[in-house]
């Protein structure tokens, strides 16, 4: 099965292990990755602050770069919701907006693409530990995907799952929010990990890298011994 | 009061705000609790998104039709002797009731709560005449002896007061004498008020639902105060935002389902009140005059527009209890009366862009308000929307941030200049960078570094390493 | 009398305008697509709902009695002994006569030195006064809902507003008949008396237990403005 490879810039730019694990655990499960050299960024940045018109040549960029693949596969739920977004934005336009419809069809959540489409819960990984997991708010919100990570997650062997008290409340990160309104994202982080503390988990996992390099961020500083892994990663450990 | 409720800044507000341990506790107690009732109550009732559905429809409904429905409440409510006002603005309002107090001599007047005549001003309206205005509600009550301090919560308006601070309000105005516990409180507002209905001149209320096939209004209380407040006055006024109608008893019982579960995760509250014109011929309660008052104030420039869902509001606050931004800062940071996501959305439309542009981006566009609605606004989307307002049309967006957007544009278009931004990124970072850690971040990065790291940019992207293993399979 | 209207005409125009459309001056009943209430309690017994009934007065602090003709008198004694007794304000009303309550009610108690007051529409400011000073008021439930233990009380000139919240107790009569599933039946039976061309009461009351506020701390306290206490008798007369 041929998949493209939507990596997201927060991946190419900071988390690349995110990426890589994306590739490796696909191909483990018989999949063969293309990579758009095209993709950037799939607008979300400037389009969530208000500026539709100048996140347009960036989507359309995205359409483009996407218009061959057959499966578009992302890790974050943020941005392959974004992109179905693109035919809202596009509407009406005679051009673009059966592309961006098109685009939408066949755009996957990374978790959403083994287990509804590969039709695999059971990745054979193998991760020893105590771990909890964030629920992405666009993810489950907006993209509807809820089970797919649950059903991933308890089947890695060894791991041991603790839910997350207040797991579906946002971690803060709304992407410009978490600067613009830097000192009530920074609260809202501080209480995702209390909560996370809470649980006595060694690994918090998550599914989107705002997220992640979010929480991380507010764990990183405090010097908690919580290890923060996305879910590819996990899914990785062998 | 007026709609608008602080002259400070909203950053300024904010910062207030986080730093009231107490309010954020007493925040987030109610919200988990309110959450977790309307959950349990939604579970218990079933099929819940079939009752969301059906709010849904019957809002959009009557919205659709609103002339129509108007037209016929109007008609219904002076059939049975109640006279009807139709004010486009908020002085014809307060002017008409002004109206009413004049000719009735009236010098106390008691009132249960009511959004709508907050955001007309009508208490400061009748004290310039001399009236003495009570409000009954317990919470609104507290506030008002509390030197009119706006409230913070749509159905719990003194969320952000405890126990003590109450009991040091009612004793430095009021020379009260017992201790904070929330029994011997209420019993002295009880006994205190008593006295006040039983010698009011006029009784104010809002309306929780009118109903246009008989000319009813439909009050919804756990206090009972709305009851006293209509039964012992001989004048009634009853003011209400123009959308708050259904067609039928039918369409009301749907929505006060919908309102009391979300709202406080009750069946039904204690009183739900129906009234219709005024006291039937015989009976010795009930207003021998009632005035109903229908208030537009801006209500009618949302219509047709794509903003319309959110005059779907039922005013149940389901959204408030659901935000996570609310959670931290309460609600007086909103510097309106109405706070949290239906806040954000609404105090822009009726109140102006200028003094609340700051509000649309309190938000991280979570979506847990549009998941809590009863009536599924699209609450997220709108506040996007009003996002893309104010760059697109008010120009109220920062002139630093246009630019940065414009630079986004243009690198998030250009393949060649998105590679030259990322190699560039480690090094031009390089003099924040310790340890792979951003730990003080340079301009926008600062807001972000006050609480967190933030991670520094690979020198290498995953597009690179892509590339190479790609051309390393080629080779091999 | 009817009443007066005023700047009606300009300010539904306006609204019309805004919609995009003339005013409309008539319109069809909607059909809705969803009736989800109609499910609620959809094939219970009398029984049944009397069951629910009992269950749900323990969650809106409401004692219940269960009664019946020939116990009625004895029952509502120990209700009113335990509420203190002294003075009772009810309605003018013939079913107290038929429940077989007026040699208690016009002998036993001033007997008992229990001041009994009933409302009187030619004593309006007396029945105020009564009303606010009495212990206890007692009234007859017309419609009675399973779901949420609520009582629906009518207005009239025999059956003042007052008597259900000015006193400190309340004890409200409900007859077996009267109980239906939830408020989906109060209302359409309410609308069949509207569309019949009946004057619906000016003020129909539908009272879940005693008055209460969570107002201060979010700690509920029972007993605000309304009643402090409340008790149903439910009179089985099916």
């Amino acid at each position: 099965m041929k998949v493209t490879l939507f990596a997201t810039c927060l991946v190419d730019m900071f988390q690349g292990d995110v990426g890589k694990a994306v590739v490796e655990v696909l191909e483990r499960l018989g999949c063969e990755i293309d990579f758009p050299e095209q993709q950037i960024c799939c607008g979300q940045p400037a389009y969530n602050s208000g500026y539709v018109k100048e996140s347009k040549n960036a989507m359309k960029k995205m359409i483009t770069a996407f218009e061959h693949a057959e499966y578009i596969v992302s890790p974050s739920g943020s941005c392959a919701y974004m992109f179905k977004e693109y035919p809202e934005v596009f509407k009406g336009d005679s051009l673009w907006e059966p592309k961006a419809i098109a685009l939408a069809a066949k755009t996957y959540e990374f978790t959403e693409f083994i287990v509804n489409v590969l039709k695999i819960e059971d990745v054979g990984a193998q991760l020893e530990g105590k771990a909890t997991y964030h629920t992405s708010c666009h993810m489950t919100r907006l993209l509807g995907v809820t089970e797919a990570p649950y059903k991933l997650l308890q089947n890695v062997k060894g791991l041991q799952y603790v839910d997350l008290p207040g797991k579906d409340r946002c971690c803060g990160f709304g992407g410009t929010f978490s600067v613009k309104m830097g000192n009530i994202s920074g609260e809202m982080v501080n209480e995702k990990v209390h909560n996370v503390e809470d649980t006595g988990a060694d690994i918090l996992i998550g599914a989107d890298a705002g997220c992640l390099i979010n929480i991380g961020g507010r764990i990183h500083r405090q010097g908690k011994p919580i290890k923060v892994m996305h879910i590819a990663e996990v899914l990785n450990c062998q | 009061m007026a709609m608008k409720t602080s002259n400070n800044r909203f950053h300024d507000r904010v910062t207030k705000e986080l730093e009231n341990q107490f309010m954020r506790g007493a925040v987030s107690s109610a919200q988990d609790r309110f959450q977790t009732r309307r959950l349990q109550q939604a579970q218990e009732l079933g099929h819940w998104e079939e009752w969301r559905s059906h709010g849904e429809e019957i809002r959009k409904h009557v919205l659709e039709n609103l002339d129509y429905y108007l037209y016929q409440l109007s008609e219904n409510v002076a059939k049975r002797g109640g006279h009807v006002f139709f004010a486009q603005t908020a002085q014809e309002a307060t002017a008409y009731i002004q109206g009413i107090a004049k000719k009735k001599n009236a010098s106390k007047i008691v009132k249960s709560k009511s959004m709508v005549t907050e955001e007309i001003s009508l208490n400061a309206a009748l004290e310039e005449l001399g009236c003495e205005v009570i409000e009954t509600d317990l919470g609104e009550y507290i506030l008002q002896v509390a030197d009119h301090e706006p409230p913070s919560h749509i159905v719990a308006p003194a969320l952000h007061k405890n126990k003590e601070q109450i009991r040091d309000v009612f004793k430095d105005k009021q020379g009260y004498t017992q201790t904070e516990k929330p029994e011997e409180l209420a019993l002295y507002v009880r006994e205190k008020l008593r006295h006040e209905y039983l010698t009011a001149d006029i009784g104010i209320t809002g309306c929780n639902f009118a109903i246009a096939e008989s000319g009813s209004i439909t009050l919804v209380t756990n206090e009972g105060n709305a009851d006293l407040v209509t039964a012992l006055p001989k004048t009634q006024v009853t003011v209400m935002g123009m959308e708050r109608i259904v067609p039928t008893f039918e369409e009301m019982e749907v929505l006060v389902s919908l309102l009391t579960r979300s709202a406080v995760g009750q069946k039904l509250t204690s009183y739900i009140t129906s009234l219709t014109g005024i006291k039937d011929e015989g009976d010795t309660d009930g207003p021998e005059e009632f005035h109903l008052v229908i208030v537009d104030n801006g209500r009618s420039s949302i219509l047709g527009g794509e903003f319309q869902p959110i005059l779907q509001c039922i005013r149940c606050a389901a959204c408030v209890n659901a935000c996570p931004v609310y959670r931290h800062v309460g609600g007086h940071t909103y510097g309106s009366i109405y706070s949290g996501p239906v806040g954000v959305v609404l105090s822009p439309l009726l109140g102006g862009y200028d003094d609340f542009k700051e509000l649309p981006y309190a938000s991280t566009l979570c979506g847990a308000c549009t998941d809590a609605c009863p009536v599924k606004i699209p609450l997220h989307q709108l506040i996007h929307r009003h996002r893309q307002v104010i760059v697109e049309q008010e120009g109220q967006a920062p002139v630093s941030e246009k630019l940065l957007m414009k630079a986004f544009g243009l690198g998030a278009s250009s393949p060649t200049l998105y590679k030259m931004a990322t190699k560039m990124a480690a090094p031009a970072m390089s003099p924040f960078t310790k340890n792979h850690t951003i730990s003080n971040g340079p301009g926008p990065l600062k807001a972000w570094t006050e609480a967190r790291d933030f991670p520094a940019p690979n020198k290498n992207s995953f597009r690179d390493w892509m590339k190479n293993r790609t051309k390393g399979d080629e080779q091999t | 009398m009817t009443g007066t209207i005023q700047h009606r005409d300009t300010f539904l125009a306006n609204i019309a305008q805004q919609l995009g459309r003339s005013p409309i001056t008539d319109l069809p009943r909607p059909t809705w697509q969803y009736q989800p209430q109609n499910r609620v309690l959809k094939d219970a017994t009398k029984d049944e709902l009397l069951e629910v009934f009992i269950k749900q007065c323990a969650n809106i602090h409401t004692n219940i009695v269960i009664s019946d003709r020939t116990k009625l008198a004895h029952d509502l004694q120990s209700v009113v002994d335990h509420y203190g007794g002294q003075s009772v304000i009810t309605w003018k009303d013939d079913r107290f006569q038929n429940y077989g309550l007026s040699e208690l009610m016009t002998e036993k108690w001033p007997q008992a030195n229990i001041q009994l007051y009933e409302w009187n529409t030619q004593q309006p400011e007396e029945n105020i006064r009564q009303a606010e000073k009495a212990n206890i008021g007692i009234t007859i439930s017309e419609m009675t809902l399973a779901e949420s233990g609520t009582a629906v009380l009518f207005s009239s000139k025999n059956q003042g507003r007052s008597v259900s919240f000015l006193p400190e107790k309340s004890i409200i009569l409900i007859p077996k008949s009267t109980i239906v599933p939830r408020m989906t039946q109060a209302a359409r039976w309410i609308r069949e008396k509207i569309l019949n061309g009946e004057n619906i009461p000016s003020c129909i009351n539908f009272i879940t237990g005693p008055s209460n506020s969570a107002d201060i701390e979010m700690i509920l306290i029972v007993g605000v403005h309304g009643p402090i206490q409340a008790t149903y008798i439910v009179i089985e007369d099916c």
